[in-house]
């Protein structure tokens, strides 16, 4: 093995899980700490990726495994980074490992546990639309596949720890304490992802107050056949199918006012991406996407847009949409929107809204940026060190960045960068330029 | 250690995990056991709650130690889960991994048919089998082990070639820069400034290009092209034409990065025409050169030739931004010149870009909104001006606007050259005509073909940093292989029989990683590169062809296994 | 061939060759969602739907198959570019020479099932099961 220190990798997405691998198999150590108990990040939890419609977890899930399973890497998931000191060309790294109460050399992820454990909590992998136990596992496909105890709304019946012991494992052990880990890295990079806009700051949109108001992540949800509803796409009003369905674009993005006033150019794709998937789930359902600009730059975009609107009659109004309403009786929705094209206000009625919602910098990246002494850019992302030429770099040296942690893109985009901060963070790590 | 010998019967060890309760509350446990003793072969069938515990595989080893069984199955939760693992534990304890096999007895058998328990006992018997049979026709199978030559050829000396080679370059490889053109530098030798830092081209170019050219470990060509490329990931044999002559250069792996073309529109919007109507490029030029008199009004028109329903059915992604920095120069220039931007849809996506339309914004330049249904045209204005009509919308009317000049934002093409290089490395091409990539979302700059890769335009329209990005990406591909020295290639490969091969070739096309050569009336499966998915085994009529972990006698074995 | 009375109580025989890289996947998946599925269906995983060699098939109907299900990625999917659409082209034969010899075509069935379409897989050995069950056995062993 060369490189006699290792890289740590902060955040266990697509580019955590991306960049740790690149790093592990130039035989380097990579060290990943995910502050979740399972790897895998925001697109676990998307149905499918555009352009090619590709199943998400299908082409996630190998990555997964390879990166709990690499002899140069070592998961440290359900951790989170304390402290970073400079030493002399690397870094002296404090981790907390959080107690899972879970001891996972016994935990075999049997999930008898669960089944047993009373209390039910809000369950955030399927965006709120479902429920949890206390002790869980975030998805089915988690690596490691152990089990953890949400401290927060555990109870302390214990029962868990009883089944579990009656099955010969004994894997609960209430006793853990969180544990401090210290390891010496010769470069760091940040993959800490990003957290949706909070759209209920758009109060004029109604999400929160009209249960057929949603978000494009909550509609994933919907449509993935492992989803709190087996991929049937109900309304939470009366749970109807609904026959006409909304699109709102920009929402928390390109926003001065409630939001943040870039771009977060993945949500074009994605509308066009859900709106051609429900059609394939809702044959005869109508759906509008309200934009201001289609951004298909990449690869297969223009082609998918095209598709969506061809092929499945997907209809594109140019217009910001200025307020939803919603008609008690029905639980519909009516959308009020400016169309700029020609000048017209519209008032349309639909059955369900979704919200194309766009990206936000991730919790805790502001107390991340002090321990690393990694300045934040202007709306709170990691800055790049150069736009041009050196997007990847921080301004801290050995100090790298990569996807949404540094600014919105999509997984494509992410893999690239992934790849590239491992590069440079080897070289880096090497002694080289 | 128990080495598995083709003369003696062979010795087979089972594993069934009941993982807790998870199996063995629905499968008959005691049952399978029993009925597993009795398949012939069969030396041992422990039973375990954990094997993937660290208590649990080191049972595994110590039991096959002890036991001197060559082959072992694990009967237990899906392979996709532990199956590299215990594959990994069994290799340690002397058993070849091609001699384990799995009977998955849980996500297939115990939680598939929990409402039916009986049958799921039945059936999980019968998988134990099934594996068991396997076995018996599996023979132990020795990894490849290909040598990766440290040094790469990269194909095209723009900015991502560039950044690929000095990233190459510094981890101590040889690199092999091609490049077409006397100079290299690529498109950015064409370019004025850059869009976002405004800063110019030369800036971030002109050190590249002296790192390139005075780092040790890399040698340029330059009026030189790729002629034809043998061998294969990690022994590529490359010729080079150059100076009249040719050369050959040995190389680990290869990076692509031809870059792109320009598209020019002759025929539209007045373009060859008339002198008023230039290309964004075009425009640059005449700004490097300081050459741009003052203008009254100038008016660009996006997406001319993309976007198209026929023809060039993809966005640039960078015309946009390209035409906001130019409008943006032009204004610095000329303060009072109207400056139109006529647009389809303003691809200023992410972070920086849609603040660098804003500012653009703000020093005036207007923004019109066109439909592909309703686009603008030109009319010939005199003194070889042209004046352009554009429908806007919002207003209701059309505007006519007297430019001075025209100026289209046309997008990247696929390099000439790509044909031709995609046949020689036998890389493909998408439908678009830029180099189509495997993975599209996983892995950009990497081919189905092992050891080649690409990064840039190449692949498709994108920025600068993107490029450079991307370039690194690409480095790091090639840097894996090259840095581990020798490489493992997964022994489940094709193989012929040269006996029964009757030479009709049916292989030869069907195989979608062109791993079959012909020679002497036989064909000939270069190993190396491989992958195993045994189309040409299925189709060979001869039955010449074997695929290795994966032969006939196994699989049919499986089939009457399952069918008793 | 073909027996024409139905065996009381007659659980036909299923084989499903399934593809390492998607439909085993499904299968799985459809185990773990919990998603019940009839046990009449024995699984051999290959590494691409593009192995399965026509003998393959045939030899599990003259084994005592009454049905035999080919799995593999959608079209575009393939990992090797490809092996699904040879499979499809082999089926295509093997169905007309099904044909030709009496047997019922819709006894092979070739699917495209991505790893997560668990639902999917026990979908259509619940189709399979079914419509079997109205065939009646093939009784083609030798």
């Amino acid at each position: 093995m060369d490189g006699k220190e290792g890289v740590l990798i902060i955040g266990g997405g697509i580019a955590g899980i991306q960049a740790a691998l690149d790093v592990a198999d130039q035989g380097v150590k990579a060290y990943v700490v995910e502050s979740t108990p399972s790897v895998g990040g925001h697109m676990a939890m998307l149905d499918k990726t555009f352009p090619t419609l590709d199943c998400s977890a299908c082409i996630l899930t190998p990555k997964m495994v390879d990166v709990g399973r690499h002899p140069n890497v070592e998961l440290l998931t359900y951790s989170e980074v304390r402290k970073v000191k400079r030493e002399g060309r690397g870094f002296e790294v404090e981790i907390v490992k959080k107690p899972r109460y879970v001891d996972i050399s016994k935990c075999t992820g049997c999930g008898v546990c669960a089944r047993y454990c009373p209390v039910e909590v809000s369950d955030d992998f399927n965006a709120g639309m479902d429920v949890r136990k206390a002790i869980y596992v975030p998805f089915p496909q988690a690596v490691p596949l152990k089990y953890t105890i949400d401290e927060e709304h555990c109870i302390r019946c214990e029962l868990c720890k009883r089944i579990c012991e009656s099955i010969g494992a004994g894997a609960v052990n209430f006793d853990q304490v969180a544990e401090e880990v210290n390891l010496n890295v010769g470069a760091i990079i940040i993959a800490t992802g990003y957290k949706p806009f909070d759209v209920r700051q758009k109060k004029a949109y109604g999400y929160g107050k009209y249960p057929n108001v949603l978000t494009a992540l909550e509609l994933e949800r919907l449509l993935s056949a492992a989803g709190p509803t087996a991929g049937h796409i109900l309304r939470r009003s009366d749970g109807c199918i609904p026959k006409r369905v909304a699109f709102v674009q920009c929402v928390g993005s390109r926003d001065s006012h409630h939001g943040y006033p870039y771009c977060s150019r993945v949500c074009c794709m994605y509308a066009i991406k859900d709106s051609i998937l429900l059609k394939e789930h809702i044959p005869d359902v109508d759906v509008t996407i309200f934009y201001m600009d289609i951004r298909t730059y990449g690869k297969g975009f223009e082609e998918l847009y095209q598709r969506a609107k061809e092929e499945f009659k997907v209809r594109f109004r140019r217009g910001r949409v200025a307020r939803i309403y919603e008609i008690p009786e029905t639980h519909n929705l009516v959308v009020r929107v400016e169309d700029t094209e020609t000048g017209e206000i519209l008032q349309e009625e639909f059955e369900m809204v979704v919200l194309s919602v766009g990206l936000a910098p991730a919790d805790g990246i502001a107390e991340l940026s002090k321990i690393l002494e990694v300045p934040l850019d202007e709306y709170g992302y990691i800055e790049g060190a150069d736009a041009k030429i050196d997007t990847v770099s921080t301004k801290v040296p050995g100090v790298f960045v990569a996807g949404t942690a540094l600014s919105p893109k999509d997984v494509p985009d992410s893999v690239s960068e992934a790849s590239a901060a491992a590069m440079k963070a080897v070289t880096f790590l090497r002694g080289r330029k | 250690m128990s080495e598995a010998n083709l003369n003696q019967e062979p010795r087979i060890g089972i594993f069934l995990c009941d993982c807790g309760t998870n199996i063995s509350s629905i499968i008959d446990v005691p049952q399978v056991i029993e009925a597993s003793k009795g398949i012939s072969g069969v030396k041992f069938v422990e039973r375990d709650s954990s094997l993937c515990s660290s208590a649990g595989t080191k049972k595994i080893r110590e039991t096959i130690e002890r036991s001197g069984v060559d082959r072992v199955v694990f009967a237990g939760c899906s392979p996709k889960n532990y199956g590299s693992l215990f594959e990994s534990v069994c290799q340690k304890a002397g058993i070849n991994r091609y001699l384990v096999a799995f009977a998955n007895i849980r996500e297939q058998c115990a939680w598939a048919h929990q409402d039916r328990p009986k049958e799921a006992t039945i059936k999980a018997i019968n998988t134990v089998q099934m594996a068991a049979a396997r076995l018996q026709k599996s023979e132990p199978l020795q990894e490849l082990e290909i040598e990766v030559h440290p040094s790469t050829l990269i194909i095209g000396g723009g900015i991502s070639g560039m950044t690929a080679a000095l990233c190459l370059a510094n981890q101590g490889f040889s690199v092999l820069l091609v490049e077409r053109e006397p100079d290299i530098g690529g498109m950015l030798n064409k370019l004025y400034k850059l869009y976002l830092t405004n800063q110019e081209v030369s800036e971030i170019l002109n050190p590249v290009i002296q790192s390139v050219r005075n780092h040790k470990n890399i040698r340029i060509l330059t009026s030189a092209s790729v002629r034809e490329v043998e061998g294969y990931f990690g022994d590529f044999e490359v010729t080079i034409s150059v100076n009249g002559g040719t050369e050959k250069f040995r190389a680990g792996t290869i990076i692509l990065a031809t870059g792109a073309g320009t598209f020019e529109p002759f025929g539209m919007y007045g373009y060859g025409k008339h002198e008023g109507v230039v290309t964004q490029l075009e425009l640059e030029q005449i700004l490097k050169q300081g050459k741009l008199k003052h203008l009254e009004k100038v008016v660009m028109i996006q997406c001319v030739g993309a976007r198209e329903e026929k023809g060039l059915t993809y966005c640039s992604r960078i015309c946009c931004m390209v035409a906001i920095k130019n409008a943006t120069l032009i204004k610095k220039l000329y303060p009072d010149c109207e400056v139109y931007i006529i647009y389809r849809d303003l691809q200023t996506y992410g972070k920086e870009n849609e603040e660098y339309q804003s500012k653009a914004r703000e020093l005036g330049i207007r923004f019109i909104e066109y439909t592909p249904e309703r686009r603008p045209e030109v009319f010939p204005n005199g003194n070889g001006k042209v004046g352009v009509r554009v429908y806007h919308a919002l207003l209701g009317e059309t505007l006519t606007i007297n430019s001075d000049l025209v100026v289209l934002s046309t997008p990247l093409i696929p390099n000439a050259d790509g044909k031709e290089i995609a046949k020689i490395l036998k890389v493909p091409l998408g439908p678009d005509g830029f180099f189509k990539e495997a993975y599209m979302e996983m892995r950009s700059t990497a081919f189905g073909v092992n050891g080649i890769y690409v990064c840039g335009t190449a692949q498709g329209p994108k920025s600068i940093d993107e490029s450079i990005t991307q370039a690194y990406a690409a480095a790091a591909l090639a840097a894996i292989p090259m840095q581990q020295k020798k490489v493992k290639i997964p022994a489940m490969t094709a193989e012929v029989n040269e006996e029964l091969c009757i030479g009709c070739q049916l292989c030869l096309d069907l195989c979608p990683v062109h791993a079959i050569t012909f020679a002497e009336g036989k064909s000939m499966v270069i190993e190396a590169i491989c992958r195993g998915c045994g189309t040409c085994a299925a189709a060979c009529p001869s039955k010449a062809i074997a695929v290795k972990g994966f032969k006939d006698e196994q699989i049919l074995a499986e089939v009457e296994a399952a069918l008793k | 061939m073909e027996e024409g009375e139905e065996t009381r109580k007659f659980e036909p025989k299923i084989l499903a060759f399934t593809c390492n890289w998607s439909s085993y996947s499904s299968a799985d998946q459809a185990g773990i969602s919990r998603t019940f599925y009839p046990p009449n269906v024995q699984i051999i995983r290959v590494m691409c739907a593009g192995r399965v060699d026509p003998l393959f098939v045939v030899k599990a109907f003259l084994n005592g198959a009454d049905g035999v299900i080919i799995a593999g990625c959608h079209p575009n999917y393939c990992r090797y570019s490809g092996g699904n659409r040879q499979a499809e082209i082999r089926v295509k034969f093997l169905k007309m020479l099904m044909e030709e010899i009496g047997v019922d075509p819709a006894r092979l069935r070739i699917e495209w099932i991505s790893a997560m379409e668990g639902g999917r897989f026990a979908q259509v050995v619940q189709e399979m099961v079914g419509e079997l069950k109205k065939m009646g056995p093939l009784l083609l062993r030798k």
